[in-house]
Order: structure tokens, then C-alpha cells, then sequence
């Protein structure tokens, strides 16, 4: 028997299934990997083997039996509360049985560890955490993405084939871009959301998997979802392309291989190819941060912002403290740009089946600078990425984040969103991307798994 | 008065008013994040939403009710 840690999540299942690996085996192996590559990546912060062990001793035969996960710092466990990749989080935070965590125990998957994350999930690159920043296993001085950054990069150096992170302004999609990944923000409610500390507030968080490819996805989101998947054809697939900064405010290589992939899948699926115009796309953006801001405030009073954890990052604090100064009207009119948003969306969905435009406008950014370079100017990470994640967690319709491509070695990713309940066909023409591509981008490794540095 | 003539009023007398402590490297980045955030926010509080109806309690895993 092989050891499985190579296989694919689905492969993993299947062999398990089939009896040709051993569960067991592959969790202690996937233990062992842990040890010998996450020291160079910080990707994972908590093993429990013992706990993992039971967990797997206890598994039902469900759909990912045997099959190990980690699963971001924002769930808590059974015998683990979350941290939020904080010092201090503004919500309280207890040990219990979360619903993803619920869910993979009830589909016979193993919690094998938890996965780091940006500081108070604030970040699409994952440079801040009370554990220290998780690294692109792609270039370790690089930015992993965030805030799910070690649920990314465990897949990405095969610590393991699937984890769960969130995605509440792109969390789960902008790691899974800089880490060559794909992920699937789901539906807002359509996945599981039990337990978590924002559960009750949120409306823009959901849960979701991030894996190397549409297929495992499919099959990790089944079970978050609580349903299944089905795989279809999207023939005749239309394709809108926003036109604006999200797909003309990009460095050169990101839009050349993004216009590539979407030719690609045009092609591949028979399909047709129109511009759409997002006219309230910046205001949106903006309505996006300070509702989700706006949310995380409950608990919130001065005198806790005067006593917050030194050991929050200065960036964290100064944050906090800058979001209670919005002014109220900002947030209302926030609301109504929401609403103008759907509004505008249900009408382009009626034309177009997916929206197309890059995850993110330029590669990973290095750890210690997270700048990246446009056509504009130099803009900080989080200010460009942010154009292109937010409209999503808004409006509450899925999206999902495929590779297809390489910039300075560093994974380029396509974004699709579609229309509310549509979380399939993202799968279903992720899959034909792959298809159209020959599965070059997902099937590509980081050179320091002893694969050849990706050329474009 | 324009908008912009006692912005850099705005942090110090906000904080003072609400009680909230803010040391040299914690108000650099409310500085930072306020020369971000505030031309949009301002932009967003010039945007005609009079027409646009409020959308209560709007269930996201859905479109909107057609109008």
C-alpha cells in the first residue's frame, strides 16, 4: 500500500473505500508530513493526535472516511476553542462542535490539525497572526493569502489533500489564488455555519473548502453543504466579463493569462463571451468592509478598546479602533448599495451565467511588504484584492477561484461568480477550465516539493 | 466649509470623544486606514440611494424579489 498523501482528496476516499489504504496509516503519515514541512511554512499551528486518532476510530463510513482535513483557527473543536489568529478576539470564543467541524465527523473525515489565519480574519494576505504569518509553500517569502493562509498552503505542500477555512471579504478565495488553488465561497447559508462566533451576525461569512482542483471541492462542499453537488455540463456556457479596474487595473501577466483562461473556456464549453458593466462595483466594494466591519463591533465598548491584548498587532488595534469612528450614515447607505447590488445582479444573471474577472490583480506579495504593482500605481494587497472579492460576500452569491496560470513563478487565478444557488455550475466550469487546460495548473506543485519552478 | 478642511481634526477629536486611548504607532495606522477609507466614504455618502428601497432583512442565498 502507498502511503495516500499524494493522492487527491477524492483518491484518498476512494482508496480508503476500496480498502487499497489503510485510514490509519494515512493519518499517521499525514502527521509525519506535518512535522517535516510544516516548520518551514507555519501553515498548520495545532496537531492533536490522540484526538485525531479517536476521531478516526469513531468515524462513520461516510463519503470522506479516513479522509484527513485541517480546518482554519476560525471553528472551534470539540476540545478546542478558536483563536481567530488573535492574541484577543472581540467575540467569546469556546471549545465546542462546530457545524463544518459536524459535518466532517458525520462524512468519517479526520480533524488532523488547525490551519493559521490572518489576525481577526482582517487581511487578504496572511502576514499577521498570533502564531506568525503562514508562508506560500510556492515561495516561502511570499504571502500565503488570507485570512484562510494555512488551510491554504497545508494543501498547497500536500500537507493535506482538503481543508475549511471562511470566507466573510474573500477569505477563502484570495489564499486559494496565491497558492494555486481552487475554493469555493458558497451561496451565503448554503454551507455549514453552526458554531461560528459570528454566526448569529454575520452576513457576509460562510464556510468552504479549498483543494487542488473543482473535483475535490465538490467533494468537501458536498458534505459542508450538507448535500450533494451534482456535476453537470455547462454547454453554452455564457460568460460576462466585468469590464472596469477589477479586469484593467491588473499587472500584465495576471490579465493576459486570465483573458487566455476565459478564451479557454469559452471554447471548451461552446460558449459566448460579453462584457458587463458593474457601475456601483467601487461603491459596493467599500459597502462590503463596512458592513462586515461593522458586524464584528457588538461586543465592542471604549474601555475594551482601551484594554485590548498588547499582544494584538499594532495594525489590529489601530484597525479596531478606526472602525468605531465610521460614522452610522456610511454603513445605512451601505445597506442600499447592497440592495442596488443584487438588484443590479439578478438583471445581469438573467443575460450571462458566470461573471469572469481575476481572483486577484497581481501575484502573491512578499511577506514583509505587502505591496503589489499595477498599471495605476503601487496599491497595498488589501486595497487591490479587495475590487474584485467583495461582491460576492455582499450580495451573497457563490464564486469560486481556479488557477490558471503563473507569474514570477507564482500561481495566476481566474475568479467566476454566478448567481445565487449556482454553486454547482461554478464547479461544473471550473472543471472545463481544467479540461481546456489539460489540468496543467491544478496538477502543478511548488518547486520546494521538487517540482519544476511554473512558467507561464 | 469643505469636507476636507478639518479632516486632520477628525481622528483626535473622535477618539477624545469616545474615550478611546490610542498610542503613536496604533493612531499612525487610524491615520493610514482614515486617508484610505474616508474620499470613499465620502464619495458613498454623496451617492443617491434616495431611490433605491431598502432592502429589510434581505434573505442573501436568494436574488431579490423582482420589483
Amino acid at each position: 500500500m502507498s502511503d495516500g498523501l499524494d493522492l487527491s482528496l477524492r483518491e484518498q476516499a476512494a482508496a480508503i473505500a476500496a480498502g487499497e489504504l489503510d485510514p490509519a496509516e494515512l493519518l499517521e503519515a499525514t502527521l509525519a508530513r506535518i512535522e517535516e514541512r510544516n516548520p518551514a511554512l507555519n501553515a498548520v499551528i495545532a496537531t492533536f493526535p490522540e484526538r485525531s486518532r479517536e476521531m478516526l476510530a469513531a468515524a462513520p463510513r461516510g463519503p470522506l472516511y479516513g479522509v484527513p482535513i485541517v480546518i482554519k483557527d476560525e471553528w472551534p473543536l470539540p476540545w478546542r476553542a478558536q483563536r481567530f489568529g488573535a492574541a484577543e478576539m472581540l467575540a467569546e470564543a469556546e471549545a465546542g462542535e462546530s457545524g463544518p467541524y459536524r459535518a466532517l465527523r458525520d462524512a468519517g473525515a479526520v480533524v488532523v490539525g488547525v490551519g493559521n489565519m490572518h489576525e481577526l480574519g482582517a487581511s487578504s494576505t496572511g502576514n499577521i497572526s498570533v502564531y506568525g504569518p503562514a508562508h506560500n509553500p510556492w515561495m516561502t517569502d511570499r504571502c500565503p493569502g488570507g485570512s484562510s493562509s494555512g488551510p491554504a498552503a497545508s494543501v498547497a505542500a500536500r500537507l493535506v489533500a482538503g481543508a475549511v477555512g471562511a470566507d466573510g471579504v474573500g477569505s477563502i478565495r484570495y489564499p486559494a489564488a496565491y497558492c494555486g488553488l481552487t475554493g469555493l465561497k458558497s451561496t451565503f447559508g448554503r454551507s455549514a455555519m453552526a458554531g461560528h462566533h459570528m454566526a448569529e451576525v454575520s452576513t457576509t461569512i460562510v464556510s468552504g473548502a479549498l483543494c487542488a482542483d473543482a473535483a475535490d471541492c465538490r467533494a468537501l462542499d458536498s458534505v459542508l453543504f450538507g448535500e450533494e453537488l451534482a456535476a453537470g455540463d455547462p454547454q453554452g456556457l455564457r460568460i460576462g466579463v466585468i469590464r472596469g479596474e477589477v479586469s484593467d487595473d491588473v499587472a500584465p501577466e495576471v490579465r493576459e493569462a486570465c483573458e487566455a483562461a476565459i478564451d479557454d473556456l469559452r471554447r471548451e464549453t461552446g460558449g459566448e463571451v460579453r462584457e458587463i458593466e458593474l457601475p456601483e462595483l467601487a461603491a459596493a466594494t467599500l459597502a462590503t468592509v463596512l458592513i462586515a466591519n461593522s458586524e464584528s463591533l457588538g461586543g465592542i465598548t471604549p474601555q475594551r478598546l482601551n484594554e485590548l491584548d498588547p499582544e494584538l498587532s499594532p495594525l489590529g488595534r489601530g484597525l479596531l479602533k478606526y472602525r468605531v469612528l465610521v460614522p452610522a450614515i456610511a454603513t445605512i447607505k451601505a445597506g442600499r448599495i447592497r440592495t442596488l447590488a443584487r438588484q443590479t445582479l439578478a438583471r445581469v444573471f438573467e443575460e450571462v451565467d458566470v461573471l469572469a474577472c481575476p481572483t486577484v490583480p497581481a501575484v502573491a506579495p512578499p511577506l514583509e511588504a505587502p505591496v503589489v504593482e499595477l498599471p495605476s500605481g503601487h496599491l497595498t494587497a488589501d486595497e487591490a484584492n479587495v475590487r474584485g472579492g467583495a461582491l460576492a460576500n455582499l450580495t451573497g452569491i457563490p464564486a469560486i477561484s481556479v488557477p490558471v496560470g503563473s507569474s514570477e513563478g507564482l500561481p495566476v487565478a481566474l475568479q467566476l461568480q454566478a448567481a445565487w444557488g449556482r454553486d454547482e455550475l461554478l464547479l461544473d466550469a471550473a472543471e472545463a477550465l481544467e479540461r481546456a487546460n489539460g489540468r496543467r495548473w491544478v496538477e502543478a506543485t511548488p518547486p520546494a516539493l521538487g517540482a519544476e519552478p511554473l512558467e507561464a | 466649509m469643505e469636507a476636507s478642511e478639518h479632516k486632520d481634526d477628525f481622528i483626535p477629536a473622535a477618539l477624545a470623544a469616545y474615550g478611546i486611548e490610542a498610542d503613536e504607532i496604533e493612531l499612525a495606522v487610524i491615520r493610514a486606514a482614515h486617508q484610505t477609507l474616508w474620499p470613499p466614504i465620502l464619495e458613498l455618502l454623496d451617492f443617491d440611494t434616495s431611490q433605491v428601497p431598502l432592502e429589510r432583512d434581505p434573505d442573501l442565498s436568494q436574488a431579490p424579489p423582482s420589483r
